[in-house]
């Protein structure tokens, strides 16, 4: 574990002693610009928040891992004995970031007064959120060059556009008497979608729980299928 | 201590490395030459388990990676970490975990004891590479034969029992390259086993103990480089006239030696009867013009093998 937070801290510094840092820093303030224009509420922000900054977390994950698919990374992944280390290092990394900037983004809410919270209710805003962004920091991985083999990522992209494609057209399928493909998208997306219906209507019951078991779980089927990916993958890193 | 046996690798349409067999003693250290795209940096590769071979198999002497310390060719580095920041962050990574000589904790990297003894296993390695007055500084704003050297630092860290070097000498000035040559020496004097992928023949004639030629991925030559030269060396001696029975006496020595048209050929081992052939000739009331030894270079070796010698400007 110790490795791990310290790859981890390492690419975090990495990232914002470069250029490529203004990406998820833009992301953030363009965000929170949009999102907080009018102000929010705890059932608002817990969604909206949550799915923008999950957003920022798997952008923060891609680039992470861009920094670690260089050569220059070479006498780092000589020293790990797994390299899933490696990969474990990434939505670790990607979680950090995306945690401050959740705070201060919350903080800043909080003193335009844009923001109004519940507490201790706000408090599940926390693992709902954690859970959230370790799902989407985890789908990052097999969408970044550093897992990619054979192009697998153009294929992981085009499976995630098809799936919020189909998502946002589900009456257009059902019209079309597709309800198998329907339901399906709403059966992977359910997960996700009941984790932050529950946390938003302030209902953190067994459906709540279950939800929150299952996204961290797919988190763990990801990141297992990108070490599987990583595992016999040859490290011929740009030069 | 590092053993390949029957290794190969291929990049689609490629053949980086053919069927390729070779042993690395422990204590040696091993000079693999080749021309560009024969494979050099391909097996350092597959050594360090960066990329896995499509055949064959590797035999790291029951040796982790993390126990192996790698330089690779080209000088890629976080260009805007401190040189102390870089290193402690790889002390920290591992690789000085089984490392007792260097006296560094197998305890948590964060850990006060570990962190002491890193930065101070970190101090040595500084101060032995003439790195003190960079610690502070940025690897961006370092030369290259600094940035070698900060690569050096890295590799050494953790006292590995297996070095590997990718080119360690490519594009440093005469005195860098001293440098480099007289650590390779000191390292090897210490009992650590070096391999070492190079161009500068002269490098390698100086510092391995063995070496290995590679052509097209195939490994074409393999051995002791003692060996290598001296099976290749020759005393000639030069004299006026040779008569028939006399020659017949010198030949009968040593079927390693030659002798017609007034000169004798005393070939590789043949030239221990150097002393033998000398009395016959001088008892024989040969006059001797002259006795040269003949020493064939790396360079005469690597071009014969590697099919070289017609490039411009190469020697035959």
């Amino acid at each position: 574990m110790n490795r791990v937070c310290t790859l981890s801290l390492f690419l975090i510094r990495d990232l914002f002693r470069s250029l490529a840092s203004l990406v998820p820093l833009a992301a953030g303030f363009t965000f929170y610009g949009i999102a907080f224009e009018y102000g929010m509420d705890q059932a608002q922000f817990i969604t909206v928040a949550g799915v923008g900054l999950g957003a920022i977390c798997l952008l923060t994950a891609l680039l992470l891992s861009g920094r670690a698919n260089r050569a220059s990374f070479y006498p780092f992944a000589a020293r790990l004995p797994r390299r899933s280390e490696l990969l474990a290092a990434v939505p670790l990394g990607s979680l950090a970031v995306t945690a401050v900037m959740a705070l201060l983004m919350t903080e800043a809410a909080l003193l335009q007064h844009k923001l109004t919270l519940d507490f201790p209710s706000a408090l599940w805003i926390i693992p709902t959120w954690l859970a959230f962004w370790l799902f989407m920091a985890a789908l990052a991985l097999p969408l970044s060059s550093l897992v990619s083999r054979d192009g697998s990522h153009m294929v992981g992209y085009v499976l995630i556009t098809a799936l919020l494609v189909a998502n946002d057209r589900r009456s257009f399928l059902e019209e079309r008497r597709l309800h198998w493909l329907s339901r399906a998208v709403t059966a992977i997306l359910l997960p996700m979608a009941t984790l932050l219906a529950q946390a938003s209507a302030g209902s953190y019951g067994r459906s709540y729980l279950l939800a929150m078991v299952l996204t961290v779980a797919y988190a763990g089927v990801l990141f297992g299928l990108a070490t599987a990916l990583l595992k016999h993958k040859d490290l011929l890193w740009p030069e | 201590m590092l053993r390949a046996s029957e290794l190969t690798k291929r990049y689609s349409s490629t053949l980086a490395l053919d069927r390729l067999s070779l042993d690395v003693p422990a204590g040696a250290v091993f000079g693999l030459l080749g021309p560009n795209g024969s494979g050099k940096t391909t097996f350092l590769k597959l050594v360090m388990g960066f990329i896995f071979p499509d055949a064959g198999q590797i035999d790291r002497g029951g040796l982790s990676t993390s126990r192996i310390g790698y330089l690779s060719e080209h000088a890629f580095y976080p260009t805007r970490f401190a040189v102390r920041d870089y290193l402690t962050t790889l002390g920290r990574l591992g690789g000085t975990a089984a490392s007792p000589q260097a006296g560094i904790s197998v305890g948590p990297a964060y850990s006060t004891a570990g962190g002491n003894a890193l930065r101070g296993e970190i101090d040595r390695l500084l101060a032995q590479l003439g790195l003190d007055e960079f610690a502070g500084r940025r690897l961006g704003a370092l030369s290259r034969g600094t940035l070698q050297r900060v690569g050096l630092a890295q590799v050494l860290l953790g006292n590995p029992d297996l070095i590997l070097l990718d080119e360690p000498v490519l594009g440093l000035d005469p005195a860098a390259q001293k440098f480099m040559r007289d650590e390779i020496l000191a390292l090897h004097l210490a009992g650590k086993t070096i391999f070492l992928c190079s161009h500068n023949l002269d490098e390698v004639t100086r510092v391995c103990t063995h070496v290995a030629v590679l052509k097209q991925g195939r490994l074409v030559r393999a051995g002791p480089l003692p060996e290598m030269l001296g099976a290749r060396s020759q005393i000639i001696i030069t004299t006026d006239s040779l008569p028939a029975d006399l020659a017949s006496c010198l030949a009968a020595l040593s079927s390693g030696i030659t002798a017609d048209d007034g000169q004798v050929t005393l070939n590789g081992e043949a030239r221990a009867h150097k002393a033998q052939a000398l009395r016959l000739l001088l008892d024989g009331g040969v006059d001797i013009q002259r006795l040269e030894e003949r020493k064939i270079s790396l360079e005469e070796i690597y071009l014969e093998v590697t099919d070289s010698a017609q490039f411009p400007g190469s020697e035959s």
